[in-house]
């Protein structure tokens, strides 16, 4: 499932006053049953471990000859009122897919797979005291995973390598007086590959454990779909609260087809295993918000459950999309026409020219040209800015993707003049200059700023005070122009089909003058 | 909102009473019983739990929501499933009446491929016990949207409840198949149980246990573990289930109801009322009263029994006035502690619409209660025929034989029920141990 689906389900929860504690999430059931020859078993439930929320593909800012793969599963992690740990699920698979050929099949499945470890033997014992090392007898509960590369052609798996085996897991950042240093347990969680110096061990790393959600955006956008009069964006809606990443650094040249065709496909899923036995793939992510972009409300557990080979079922919503109807319904911002060649490009077979291998199939997936070296100074919107090096060739933790996609959506690459955006243009936390990048996980001990309960993800309530209080401020900071931005007008409800809705909250769209430029 | 609190009690008990049309004399004494505090020693987590909190506040707030937002049709949806968990939490089902409400505004909202309304729908159906709606219902979702959980999980629920065990066993495979989780692995342990493959649902809740996070879902789990260790009789597993759910939720009456039931069967005759007394206090539902009732009865407390009891016929009022299909609950109740014609013609009523082993067994009971064992013993041998071992049911069989004079199969039925669990019901383990030794057979 995808980041804004999900939060879509989450903002509902919440909405309903129900505390993310202990790894769990919610449950609207298992209640009593009505009656002893009924059983009510639990309908709702909270599993939110097999949930990926966002992939990244970045070649390597400090080690511009590798490749950083990063994906997070498990949102909205709340690290107050705890202790809150999070769990990896032992009883699934966690994928980062790449498609070296673009044929649209995998030919490297790296699988990470995880084991429970209790060091007293208490079960409900996170730790017993400061916990100072991965080692420390301290940490009572303690993860570890083994990562496994699968090599395929045309979809089967040719063989098969050890990359890494039993290596810790970061723990949940419960808070300063359990983990005083908290950096030197992210630190000792970075583990080398295995795999030989002329092969993945050649200066390759992986890192597993909980990490400050780098996906920054607001939330409470999705209401003005339904009419909502917000006056309020630019609230990082996720500030605060944590994800569990995995994280992989590996020699670019192990994962490209060869020099002259330097483009691969990045996707991540989740497989969970049956009661049978066999593994379902229940989740799948690939470009960011396609799930809410692109794929209409009722068939997103389909493509959740789908493979990129066989794409070619959702191509109808990628060539004429909802979404852009729906702006030019309620906001008179006229809908570029269909069929949308510019979107296949960005959606399904990469960019001719930046990020599109030859011979493509078209399919969903993030598409990295790794010949194209890091920027020096990125720009958040990445290529619609001339920045090659970003999204969406490839994605980095920086990348503004809300921004971008919905600019992109509303025709961006084919010359149409248009500034939507959310508000949020930076992560709240600094990402790191070496591997793996992401920011340390939030602290227990430290108080959220931007609280869920409040208003952002439910978007029933007030407004948090450190929400930027003006609709039009996206990028504003050199912006001393007096800006004549156009209403924003409600967007009416969407019809079957239409994305993007759903839940509350939603994509804040506000429209600038158009004579700015990015 | 997990439990209600003392005052609100009160006035859902009242509530109950008045919409029962009984007098309030004659209700409202029962009600203030059973709602009094369990002793000094034994405080309870529930007492604490306010009931400004949770669910009831989160309804509040997306009730709010919804008036600033009143096309979305997903905040719909889950607002009708939230107060159809609401009835289930409170055992106050005023709240079906507003989830139908919610559930008509959400299709409105969004009229068609809304599998998410038709999914709280089905949800909503087979709370009311409307199984054949809420087939339907999960079917529209289905088709609208093969792999939703909540449909594909309804859909068993009401094939079990219909009494079509094959195709719930198909779809409950299915549904592992597509959308694996919790909500599907504690059906498929259930189908496969009522089947009779005990150690398969055994295994199946333990991947369960293993797999769940959240703690409702863990209570929910090993409270289920419970019950299968009760009904093959093994206390000792099942004390330690229903110990483990209640440490992963406190609050989690079912447990409360199972702990009761072992502290009784291994002689804490105290220590069981002081549970009993707990989950009637929030949950004054007909098999938590009738359970209370009939220890009541089985240790010479008659009068607080009937106590109990009383307020059993004031639920079936109320739910029956929130479109609640009470019928297998009356049956069952009535049977043996009330209007034995009322319980056949409501048995009869219900093994019109559905034909699972609990209404078959309902029905033969029923009959033989109005003396009718040469009918009953159909329904009693149907009961019996999936593979379930329920030593009630089995219990109620050997009866019936016993009654037609069918010796040697009432003392292997009437063994067979002691023999799955010695003391399967303080009031009728006695009973069938009695009518047992009058047949010259030994437990």
């Amino acid at each position: 499932m995808s980041r804004l689906a999900l939060a879509r389900t989450r903002a509902a929860l919440l909405a309903l006053g129900v505390a993310f504690v202990g790894g769990g999430l919610f449950s609207l059931a298992p209640g009593p049953a009505t009656a002893s020859s009924h059983r009510e078993a639990p309908l709702i439930s909270g599993q939110p471990q097999y949930d990926n929320t966002d992939v990244y593909a970045f070649v390597s800012p400090d080690r511009p000859d590798t490749t950083t793969l990063i994906a997070n599963w498990v949102p909205f992690e709340d690290p107050s009122g705890g202790p809150n740990f999070y769990k990896f699920a032992t009883d699934a698979h966690y994928d980062l897919n790449v498609d070296s050929d673009g044929n649209g099949a995998p030919d490297y499945t790296f699988r990470w797979t995880f084991t429970d470890r209790y060091r007293s033997g208490n079960t409900f014992l996170y730790n017993t005291g400061p916990v100072k090392s991965l080692t420390d007898q301290n940490l009572n509960f303690l993860q570890t995973y083994d990562l496994t590369v699968f090599k395929q052609v045309e979809g089967k798996v040719v063989s098969q390598q050890r990359l890494a085996t039993d290596v810790p897991v970061a723990p949940s950042n419960v808070g300063k007086a359990s983990m005083p240093d908290y950096a030197s347990l992210r630190q000792q969680a970075l583990h080398p590959l295995t795999g030989g110096s002329g092969g993945w061990g050649n200066g390759g790393q992986v890192f597993a454990g909980q990490a400050d959600d780098p996906f920054f955006l607001d939330l409470r956008v999705f209401d003005l779909l339904y009419g909502g009069n917000l006056s309020e964006v630019g609230n990082d809606t996720l500030r605060g609260y944590n994800v569990n990443s995995v994280a992989l650094q590996v020699p670019t040249r192990m994962l490209v087809a060869s020099k002259s065709q330097p483009t691969i496909g990045v996707w991540s899923d989740t497989e969970r295993r049956s009661a049978g036995g066999w593994y379902t793939q229940v989740s799948r992510l690939g470009m960011p918000l396609v799930n809410e972009v692109v794929i209409p409300v009722k068939d997103k557990d389909r493509f959740n459950a789908s493979v990129p080979w066989n794409d070619a079922q959702f191509g109808p919503y990628v060539t004429d999309p909802e979404l852009p109807k729906v702006i030019q319904k309620v906001y008179k911002i006229q809908a570029p026409k269909a069929p949308r060649k510019d979107l296949v490009q960005v959606f399904l077979t990469g960019v001719p020219g930046l990020n599109q291998p030859p011979n493509v199939r078209p399919a969903e997936m993030l598409r990295l040209n790794t010949s194209i070296p890091p920027a020096k100074n990125p720009n958040r919107l990445g290529v619609l800015a001339g920045d090659k090096a970003g999204f969406p060739n490839g994605r980095r933790l920086g990348d503004d993707v809300v921004d971008a996609s919905l600019q992109v959506v509303e025709g961006k690459l084919l010359g149409a003049k248009t500034d939507l955006g959310d508000g949020v243009d930076t992560n709240d936390r600094a990402f790191g200059t070496s591997f793996p990048y992401l920011a340390l996980p939030n602290s227990g001990s430290a108080v959220k700023t931007a609280s869920v309960t409040g208003s952002s993800a439910d978007g029933l309530g007030g407004v948090s005070g450190s929400s930027r209080t003006t609709p039009l401020n996206a990028g504003t900071v050199a912006d001393t122009e007096p800006t004549h931005h156009s209403p924003v007008v409600p967007i009416a409800a969407i019809g079957a089909g239409a994305v993007l809705l759903g839940g509350s909250g939603a994509i804040w769209w506000m429209r600038r003058r158009p004579s700015r430029s990015l | 909102m997990r439990f209600l609190s003392r005052k609100r009690l009160y006035g859902l008990l009242t509530v109950l009473a008045l919409a029962a049309g009984l007098t309030l004399a004659a209700t409202v004494v029962p009600a203030l019983h059973v709602s009094r505090p369990p002793s000094a020693a034994d405080p309870g987590a529930y007492e604490q739990v306010s009931a400004d909190g949770g669910l009831g506040a989160g309804i509040a707030r997306l009730q709010a929501h919804l008036r600033a937002q009143p096309r979305d049709s997903a905040g719909w949806s889950t607002l009708g499933l939230a107060y159809v968990e609401q009835a289930r939490l409170t055992a106050d089902p005023s709240y079906y009446p507003k989830a139908e409400a919610a559930l008509g505004r959400a299709l409105t909202a969004r009229p068609s491929d809304n599998d998410a309304a038709h999914a709280g729908l089905a949800a909503l159906a087979a709370a009311r016990h409307d199984f054949s709606t809420a087939l339907t219902q999960a079917d529209q979702a289905l088709a609208i949207n093969p792999y939703g959980q909540n449909a594909l999980a309804v859909r068993i629920d009401a094939l079990v409840e219909l009494g079509r065990y094959p195709e719930a066993t198909a779809a409950a495979k299915h549904a592992d198949a597509v959308a694996p989780g919790t909500p599907i692995f504690t059906r498929l342990a259930y189908v496969n149980e009522l089947s009779g493959h005990v150690g398969e649902a055994r295994r199946i809740l333990r991947l369960a246990a293993a797999s769940a996070t959240d703690p409702g879902d863990q209570a929910y789990v090993h409270d289920q573990l419970g019950e299968l260790a009760w009904n093959s009789g093994d206390l000792g597993t099942a004390a330690r289930e229903f110990g483990l759910a209640l440490r992963y939720d406190p609050g989690y009456l079912p447990a409360v109801d199972g702990r009761a039931r072992v502290r009784a069967a291994r002689g804490d005759v105290a220590g069981s009322i002081a549970d009993h007394r707990k989950v009637v206090a929030a949950l004054p539902l007909p098999q938590y009263l009738t359970g209370f009732g009939e220890l009541l009865d089985a240790t010479g407390h008659a009068d607080e029994a009937r106590q109990q009891y009383a307020v059993v016929g004031a639920w079936a009022a109320l739910a029956k006035a929130s479109g609640v299909a009470t019928d297998l609950e009356t049956a069952l109740f009535d049977a043996d502690h009330g209007d034995h014609a009322r319980a056949l013609a409501a048995a009869r009523a219900e093994w019109a619409r559905r034909h699972s082993v609990h209404v078959a067994d309902a029905l033969g009971w029923a009959l033989h209660v109005n003396g009718r064992d040469a009918e009953a013993l159909a329904y009693a041998r149907q009961a019996n025929a999936t593979g379930y071992r329920n030593a009630t049911f089995r219990y109620h069989l050997g009866m019936i034989e016993k009654a037609l004079g069918k010796r040697a199969d009432a003392r292997r039925d009437l063994a067979g029920a002691l023999a799955l669990n010695p003391r399967f019901s303080p009031l009728y383990a006695p009973r069938a141990r009695a009518a047992l030794a009058s047949l010259g057979g030994r437990s």
